[in-house]
């Protein structure tokens, strides 16, 4: 099977010494949803803005469904769609006028147009104020209209960078149900940047972190989060300490890789904490030890990028960032 | 090819058209100025008789002058809004649709024509009322229409050019007007051009501008069409030098 994405050994030099990328490879399969992961700055957008054969890259190749971003440019172009980070429709006109415009860019036959056009009103929810000038949308209206715009042409796949930012949790929401659901129904592959751990960790297949133009590391969600270690069933009992015996009995049963003990407070390191839990209840019941209070924490994926890039995704760069492109869409 | 050309072409001037038609206030305030000249400075100027024009009233004679001045400077504005949209992804997008990346360009300067053939009218009306006297050939004034809308090409694309070498968008406004006053004095649009030192003669003679003014002032106001095809023939050189430019240098806006 033909990949829909290959990257290989890609890097980016700005301005003569930046690297903005720093030999970056990459694998995605057709159909899946990929997110590539990262914090400002990593260099998700000029990965991106290659594979859309806007840039090409300074050293190494990237092929998009086996064409090569650079000398079939044009070829690329004709099978992919692509919404960009910053605002992208025109505001002084209504949101059908953008469709209309961008459907004739894309040479859609007339008798089809009004078809296709209603088609991804319906499906973004926006047919109600298909009318109406996008200067008076919301921020999630507009990046609705951005991916309406995205789908005219049933792409095989869709590039999006950072699609919910500057959006309130409902209009994020909102806009990835639309996306599931285009997904489902066209069976296109989709190529997501965020900074957003959780838009990563919910609605993609496969994530890659990426941190000052590396790599770090790539898996599944699980994949990644059993990379860090285990998971922490803690447990506050009624009596204080526990027994030397009863510690090493515990110990010894299968799946538990560490206990701590401090006062009346119990911590397990386990590699899967629902599946242990049954056992060590019946295990403190049976020596009449009993439990007031029990809690399950699991690795995030803020603990996989600490492992990883030694470092957390900055909040406070996030929160700058977010009123920056709102300020982008507001002045249009 | 020719196909997308034309696809991505039209486009461009459609959506010029959509815009047009929801919010027209910008070309109405930019009549203001050309209606001054038109209106205060030409009847003040023809009354001492300072400039020879032949039979030609003074007024008359800058009429198509103080239009090209005045569709030029929005086309020049135009095609400089394109550092705006560089920032926004409206660029970034239009690059990744199949569209031809020259179309794109040419389309986008083409685009300013349809607010010069909007200020025109207004101007053309002014005029009127002021009691220009034109020649009532309607063949002759769509030509003039058709000069104006291809030239204003040629002009925005001057700015988009001058665009993608700009880094950031503050001085927007200087270089608007550093681009469009010495094209408007150092040509025969408010004075004919044996009037002027030898050094700006020179370089009237290189100015797009002269022969736009010259071809629009012969179809509407003079009728002597000695010079029309030399002016068309200029016309057409600035606007195939410009596209070319622009075109080739339009990557420079988005790296
Ligand atoms: N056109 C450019 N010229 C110079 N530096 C750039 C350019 N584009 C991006 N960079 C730099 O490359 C780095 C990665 O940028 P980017 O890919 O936009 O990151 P991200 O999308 O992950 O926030 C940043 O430090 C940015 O400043
Ligand atoms: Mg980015």
């Amino acid at each position: 099977m033909e990949k829909a994405v290959d990257v290989r050994d890609v890097v980016k030099i700005f301005n003569k010494n930046f690297r903005a990328l720093d030999g970056v490879s990459l694998e995605i399969e057709s159909g899946s949803i990929f997110a590539l992961l990262g914090p400002n700055g990593a260099g998700k957008t000029t990965l991106m803005r290659i594979l859309t054969t806007q840039i090409g890259p300074s050293s190494g190749h990237a092929y998009v469904f086996g064409l090569d971003t650079v000398k079939e440019g044009s070829q690329v172009r004709k099978l992919i769609s692509y919404v960009p980070q910053e605002m992208s429709v025109w505001t002084d006109i209504s949101g059908y006028e953008n469709l209309l415009i961008y459907s004739k860019i894309y040479g859609i036959p007339k008798e089809e147009r009004n078809n296709i056009i209603n088609g991804v009103l319906e499906s973004m929810g926006l047919h109600d104020v298909s009318n109406r000038l996008v200067k008076t949308y919301s921020g999630g209206m507009i990046r609705r209209l951005e991916i309406a715009c995205a789908l005219l042409v049933r792409p095989k796949i869709l590039f999006l960078d950072e699609p919910t930012i500057g959006l309130d949790p409902s209009a994020r929401k909102v806009v990835w149900e639309k996306l599931k659901m285009f997904k489902k129904d066209y069976g296109t592959t989709i190529f997501f940047n965020t900074h957003y751990m959780d838009e990563a960790e919910i609605y993609s297949d496969l994530i890659a972190i990426i941190n000052r133009g590396k790599i770090v590391t790539i898996g599944t969600s699980e994949e990644l989060k059993h990379s860090v270690g285990g998971e922490i069933l803690h447990f506050i009992l009624s009596e204080n300490g526990l027994h030397e015996d009863v510690l090493r009995e515990l110990e010894g049963i299968e799946g538990i890789k560490d206990v701590v003990v401090s006062n009346s407070d119990v911590t397990f390191v386990v590699n899967d904490a629902e599946m242990i839990l049954p056992h060590i209840m019946t295990f403190f019941n049976k020596k009449n030890i009993f439990v007031r209070r029990v809690s399950i924490t699991k690795p995030t994926l803020d603990d996989v990028f600490l492992k990883y890039a030694g470092t957390r995704i900055d909040v406070s760069g996030r929160l700058s960032e977010v009123t920056h492109v709102r300020r982008m869409i507001r002045r249009g | 090819m020719l196909k997308d050309f034309f696809r991505t072409f039209s486009s461009m001037i459609e959506l010029e058209f959509r815009r047009l038609k929801h919010d027209r206030t910008e070309i109405y305030s930019r009549a203001v100025q050309p209606i001054l000249w038109l209106a205060v400075y030409g009847p003040i100027m023809g009354s001492i008789r300072a400039i020879p024009t032949g039979n030609i009233p003074y007024t008359d004679f800058i009429t198509p002058g103080v239009l090209i001045q005045s569709t030029t400077f929005i086309s020049i504005f135009y095609g400089l809004t394109i550092v705006w949209e560089r920032e926004s992804g409206i660029l970034k997008k239009l690059l990744v649709t199949p569209a031809p990346r020259y179309a794109t360009v040419i389309g986008r300067a083409m685009a300013s024509g349809i607010r010069a053939i909007f200020q025109t009218f207004i101007i053309i009306l002014v005029a009127l009322i002021i009691g220009v006297k034109f020649i009532l050939n309607p063949f002759y004034f769509v030509l003039a229409l058709v000069i104006i809308f291809f030239s204003s090409g040629g002009f925005a694309a001057i700015s988009i050019l001058v665009a993608s070498f700009m880094k950031t968008r503050e001085r927007f406004m200087g270089i608007g007007q550093a681009l469009t006053m010495p094209l408007f004095f150092a040509s025969n649009a408010l004075y004919p051009v044996t009037m002027m030192p030898k050094a700006l003669q020179y370089f009237a003679t290189i100015n797009p501008m002269s022969y736009v003014v010259d071809a629009v002032r012969s179809l509407i106001i003079s009728g002597d069409l000695t010079n029309l095809w030399l002016d068309i023939v200029a016309i057409a050189i600035f606007n195939i030098i410009m596209f070319t430019l622009a075109s080739v240098n339009f990557k420079k806006i988005i790296e």
